[in-house]
């Protein structure tokens, strides 16, 4: 037998790998997809919907791991891996791209500067207790808050408590760190609103001022003035009175007016003008959406 | 959109980043909801549909108002609070019997969505023989050219794709894992004529000879004809938004470097504008300058005289 006859023997013996289809599949193999824009068979999908449906996938099927299995291939101990290219299918996404984090001013120098985030342990050796100890919180390393003696300095004032100040010193550490985050926010929260956050202290600075000056009996009129200091102008709304002689009908309207709106509320009928506007909103919409669907249908 | 509380607990904070827009994003979870009537066709159909998602699904054990085309609100609610942005609701009534929709969701807002009634189906259970592992990515199959002609059908192909298509993020995929496919068969007509066929089968790998495996399918079900009913579209402005790719992930384009024919690689490189003063030359003891003072002198005098000219000048 010739090498050509056994390779054709062994050929049938197995059923073939080959499909042949009129127009070639479009494959999406990042998805595991395949798409057949070949027509169908008509009097096939109709009187033997099933077996045809079937055999349709079988070759698809064959077709698709034909494909895959002649991918780039790694094998590890679970098995035999294919390498997928990107999916090529264009699908939405779930929810729209992340808005880009504001910087805090820390983040912008370390990024003028090039200071790159090194990653520290959580447990640092503290001398003293000769003990890996929590960098920082409950019982850490290195505390200088529980020195049991601490050496008062030459140049220092003798009856300062120096326990105290190491205390104050601290406090106002922290203290400045929250202002930071604070001004942070801050800054963020008017950046994101669109307004530069210069302008906004400043305008929040100007109210402060305007508020701290009327909040004197005298409205800061014996107020000790700075050098330079600029004359801010306070606008307060005059009060208004009435005329002693009116109209007699005008009053009656008036009074009649606040009676109506007594009487109305007694009713129970007042409208919550708010919860009406978002029921009304509401209503909109839906009435849209069922008209859409209802005009589509009668095409 | 449900209020958003700030986390009181380290948990609690994970979860919330957990739901917050991502990158790149993973597999989309689905929701089966059950409406306030349903038959035994349109459940059973809701629960295989079901069962070749899961894990990523999430069928809900009580009944729900829900009219997706009427208010979408309610599965808005849904998918924000469960995070998912696919659902399927099944409803029966005696306008539409056996209704199917599948909708989907773009930042918590229904997107498009289409209603699919039941003509006849087999389930999963009266199919005997072995069934897909939970959490394989089936294989799919989409026949007929009616999927390229109508823009419906394109949304019914696109919605069942984003369905079962499972975590495209990754690169590597089981051969021995590939168990399943899923096959579905777009038939055109008219309006209310358009037929899809979802046949899912499990596959098996016989020797043929060659390097390549012979495929020969069983079916596993479920197996159901569907008849497209109302749908709605993605709007053209949202799609765009959906659609979007980030920045970070868009490949970018490397200059200056080509490929010939038989694949060698050229690069153009630009050198910038050479200085020859700093040119380093061979260097000889005898050509080094004597004393450092002496050239300091120098400067000091050129730049001193320089001073004095200016000052000529001003005046």
């Amino acid at each position: 037998m010739d090498v050509t006859e056994q390779l054709q023997a062994l050929k049938d013996k197995y059923k073939s790998v080959e499909v042949e289809v009129p127009v070639p599949f479009e494959f999406d193999l990042g998805n595991l997809t395949a798409f057949d824009s070949n027509g169908l068979d008509e009097r096939r999908i109709k009187n033997e919907t099933n077996n045809y449906l079937k055999d349709l996938a079988r070759d698809g099927t064959q077709l698709l791991l034909n494909q895959i299995f002649a991918l780039p291939t790694k094998s590890s101990t679970d098995g035999v891996f294919a390498e997928l290219p990107e999916p090529t299918t264009v699908l939405p996404r779930a929810k729209p791209l992340p808005k880009p984090k504001l910087q805090t001013r820390w983040e912008k120098f370390a990024k003028a500067k090039g200071i790159q985030k090194r990653k520290k342990g959580r447990m640092v050796y503290d001398e003293q207790a000769d003990d890996y100890k929590p960098r920082w919180g409950y019982n850490r390393a290195n505390d200088n808050q529980d020195d049991w003696i601490i050496e008062v300095p030459d140049t220092a004032d003798p009856m300062e408590d120096q326990y105290e100040k190491r205390r104050d010193e601290k406090k106002e550490r922290v203290e400045k760190n929250k202002k930071q985050a604070r001004r942070n926010l801050e800054e963020r929260s008017a950046v994101e609103a669109g307004k530069n956050p210069k302008e906004v202290r400043k305008a929040q600075l100007e109210k402060a001022i305007v508020e701290s000056k009327t909040s004197t009996a005298s409205l800061g009129r014996f107020d000790k003035k700075l050098q330079n200091e600029d004359v801010v102008k306070i606008k307060r709304s005059k009060r208004k009175f009435e005329a002693t002689t009116i109209d007699a009908s005008k009053e009656a309207e008036s009074a009649m007016n606040i009676a109506k709106k007594v009487l109305k509320a007694g009713d129970s009928k007042v409208i919550n003008v708010s919860k009406a506007v978002k029921q009304v909103a509401g209503q909109a919409s839906a009435e849209m959406l069922g008209h859409k669907g209802k005009k589509r249908k009668s095409k | 959109m449900l209020r958003t509380a700030k986390p009181r607990t380290a948990k609690g904070k994970r979860i919330q980043l957990a739901k917050e827009p991502q990158l790149i994003e993973t597999t989309k979870q689905a929701l089966f909801i059950r409406g306030t009537t349903t038959s035994q066709l349109v459940s059973s159909a809701l629960k295989n549909l079901y069962q070749l998602k899961r894990p990523d699904g999430i069928l809900f054990s009580k009944r729900n108002e829900v009219r997706p085309f009427e208010d979408p609100r309610p599965l808005e609610f849904f998918a924000d609070k469960n995070d998912a942005a696919i659902l399927v609701v099944a409803s029966h009534s005696k306008k539409r019997p056996h209704n199917l929709v599948i909708a989907r969701t773009f930042d918590n807002q229904v997107m498009d969505m289409v209603e699919l009634g039941i003509e006849g189906g087999v389930s999963m259970e009266e199919f005997k023989g072995q069934k897909a592992a939970i959490g394989h990515r089936p294989l799919l199959l989409f026949h007929g050219d009616a999927f390229e002609s109508h823009e419906d059908l394109r949304t019914v192909r696109s919605l069942f794709m984003d369905l079962y298509r499972g975590d495209a993020t990754a690169d590597l995929v089981n051969l021995s894992g590939l168990e399943h496919v899923i096959s579905i068969t777009a038939v055109g007509g008219t309006e209310g004529n358009k037929r899809i066929h979802m046949r899912v089968f499990t596959v098996h790998l016989k020797k043929s000879g060659t390097k390549l495996p012979r495929v020969e399918l069983e079916e596993m079900g479920p197996s159901i004809d569907f008849v497209l009913r109302r749908y709605r579209l993605a709007d053209k402005e949202t799609w765009k938004m959906a659609t979007k790719v980030p920045k970070q992930v868009k490949e970018k384009k490397e200059k200056n470097i080509e490929f010939d024919d038989i694949g060698d690689k050229f690069g153009r490189v630009h050198m910038g504008k050479q200085d020859l003063g700093k040119l380093q030359t061979r260097k000889m003891k005898g050509l080094k300058r004597a004393a450092t003072d002496d050239e300091g002198d120098d400067a000091g005098e050129a730049v001193g005289s320089g001073k004095r000219q200016r000052a000529e000048d001003e005046e």
